[in-house]
């Protein structure tokens, strides 16, 4: 009985996720501009891969390996803003035409 | 049809929609007009694979897996600082050459 | 602080430590192969100053050789015959070799079987491919690390810029190399968030070196790792600040104390062939972490080794010095 429980919310979990990552997907290849497509990708960095690796955790029991699985996402969630940020950077910076986007030009940034 | 069956299934379908949406986004780094798509692209299939390897690991029941995680985790996000560094400064590097030379 | 001898500059250690840094001769550690740097007053160097490339378009004259251009055009069609040579010879000969997977093939011999059956209690690693390249062929785990070495010593030799003895034209050189100039740096977002994940990256390198016998990891990817935590402090904070902790002098006497543990630990069976001594550490159970003997230090020396390398190649192809 517990099992089928612990199946269904992990099933339910796993396809939200997966429901994420296609929003993310579709997101990146049809917005235009490099600086939307990056809120598009952001969506899976941050709720995508949490939802995956709960419906992961929720099966498999309270262990080590989860405790690892949930590190992973800690790290993610430090590290793809920054990632984020440097791309959008990058664009900023190298761009010719950015349309009607104020951008503020810091010497020190 | 034990749960254990049915959850390998669900597990071998997950990582499936997974595999064909990296497809997808290596279309996207290939076509993208400026290096910001690229970089954008590689990203994200540096993310579907961490979690495709994090279902490997359920999958096959082998713990060290999750190691390799979080590794790559750290390499992706490595490799976009580096690239992000390195081409801005040739862009720049670029562009005074072509002010001087507009100079002269 | 203590008062330096007034013969601390002939001294065991100080020679010993010239030796280390190059400056030095070895047998006798007497001889400087090192001249100190002499300071030319700038007045003494502007001579007539030689037009290089008249000369090099007299004396190279490349328009009217007809022999050269030949050479070109062959050169393109020889090249690409030779690798299609080269590779329908090596793939002609991968015809010939046995099955994957077959078991009568020449790798399945009785000491792969012995590695396998025997592998745990004689060498005490639970990951007995650790085991195997540690314990039982430790001597070309040793070999490798030295390559590594080996690599990062030519890429240096290749890579660097010559001391020359006028400050201005060193500058000058270096300016020119510096194509790190137009690059943004100082990013503040970046700094404040490798605060948190730089300590993260070595600790979890450290994780990994030390349970190289328990679980796939070991002295190669924990290496790895902690040479990239050490890239990622270098991106966000610049050349100056990791030169404070980590210089060209860290780098050499790191890999020589490293490399010089391995040989003293384990290469005496290169003279005394399959009959080597047993280290005195004892093995310990299986699957705790200070068991199986001279593996755990041995993790540490190599993944001191590749860590080194890899912050090392990083910095020669980027600044071309470290």
């Amino acid at each position: 009985m517990m099992e089928w429980v612990r199946l269904s919310a992990s099933a339910v979990l796993l396809f939200l996720g997966l429901l994420i990552f296609l929003a993310a997907a579709v997101g990146v290849n049809k917005f235009k501009k490099a600086l939307n497509r990056i809120h598009a990708a952001a969506l899976g960095d941050t709720l995508g891969i949490l939802f995956m690796t709960l419906g992961l955790v929720v099966w498999k029991g309270i262990s080590f390996a989860s405790f690892k699985l949930l590190l992973v996402v800690l790290f993610f969630w430090l590290a793809s803003p920054v990632a984020g940020h440097m791309i959008s950077r990058l664009e900023v910076m190298t761009d010719e035409d950015l349309g009607e986007i104020e951008v503020e030009h810091r010497e020190d940034i | 049809m034990s749960a254990e069956l049915i959850y390998q299934g669900i597990l071998m379908g997950c990582m499936v929609v997974l595999a064909v949406l990296i497809l997808v986004s290596i279309i996207r780094s290939v076509r993208g007009p400026k290096t910001a798509d690229r970089i954008i692209a590689v990203n994200m299939i540096g993310t579907m694979t961490i979690v495709i390897i994090a279902i490997l690991s359920v999958y096959m029941k082998e713990d060290y897996l999750t190691d390799v995680c979080l590794i790559y985790a750290m390499v992706s996000f490595l490799a976009v600082v580096v690239l992000t560094k390195v081409y801005t400064g040739v862009y720049r590097e670029r562009k005074e050459r072509e002010k001087e030379e507009k100079k002269e | 602080m203590s008062r330096l001898r007034k013969d601390y500059e002939t001294s065991r250690f100080r020679r010993f430590e010239k030796w280390v840094d190059g400056e030095a001769a070895p047998p006798e550690f007497r001889m400087e192969t090192k001249a100190p740097l002499k300071r030319i007053p700038p007045e003494e160097l502007s001579g007539p100053r030689l037009n290089e490339e008249k000369i090099n378009a007299e004396v190279y004259d490349e328009r009217h050789n007809k022999e050269l251009k030949i050479f070109q055009v062959v050169n393109k069609f020889a090249s690409v015959a030779l690798c299609v040579t080269l590779i329908g010879v090596l793939l002609w000969t991968v015809i010939y070799l046995p099955e994957f997977g077959n078991p009568d093939n020449p790798t399945n011999n009785e000491v792969a079987a012995r590695y396998i059956e025997k592998g745990v209690e004689e060498t005490g690693a639970t990951n007995f491919v650790t085991g195997m390249i540690l314990d039982y062929r430790a001597f070309d785990t040793f070999g490798e690390s030295c390559v590594l070495f080996i690599a990062a010593t030519c890429v240096q030799v290749l890579m660097r810029l010559d001391n020359s003895d006028d400050r201005k034209k060193m500058k000058k050189k270096q300016a020119e190399e510096n194509d790190r100039i137009y690059e943004p740096k100082n990013d503040l977002i970046l700094q404040k968030v490798s605060c948190v994940l730089v300590p993260l990256l070595f600790i979890f390198g450290i994780y990994i070196i030390l349970n190289g016998h328990l679980s796939p990891g070991g002295g190669f990817s924990g290496g790895a790792i902690i040479g990239s935590g050490l890239i990622l402090y270098l991106n966000a904070f610049g050349f100056k600040k990791t030169e404070r902790f980590f210089t060209e002098k860290t780098f050499r006497r790191i890999t020589l104390a490293a490399l010089t543990f391995y040989c003293l630990a384990k290469s005496y069976s290169f003279f005394t062939g399959a009959n080597h001594l047993e280290s005195g550490i004892p093995l310990g159970t299986p699957g705790a972490i200070l068991s199986s003997g001279l593996i755990l230090p041995l993790n540490i020396c190599v993944g001191l080794v590749v860590a080194c390398t890899m912050y090392a190649f990083y910095t020669l192809f980027r600044k071309g010095g470290m």
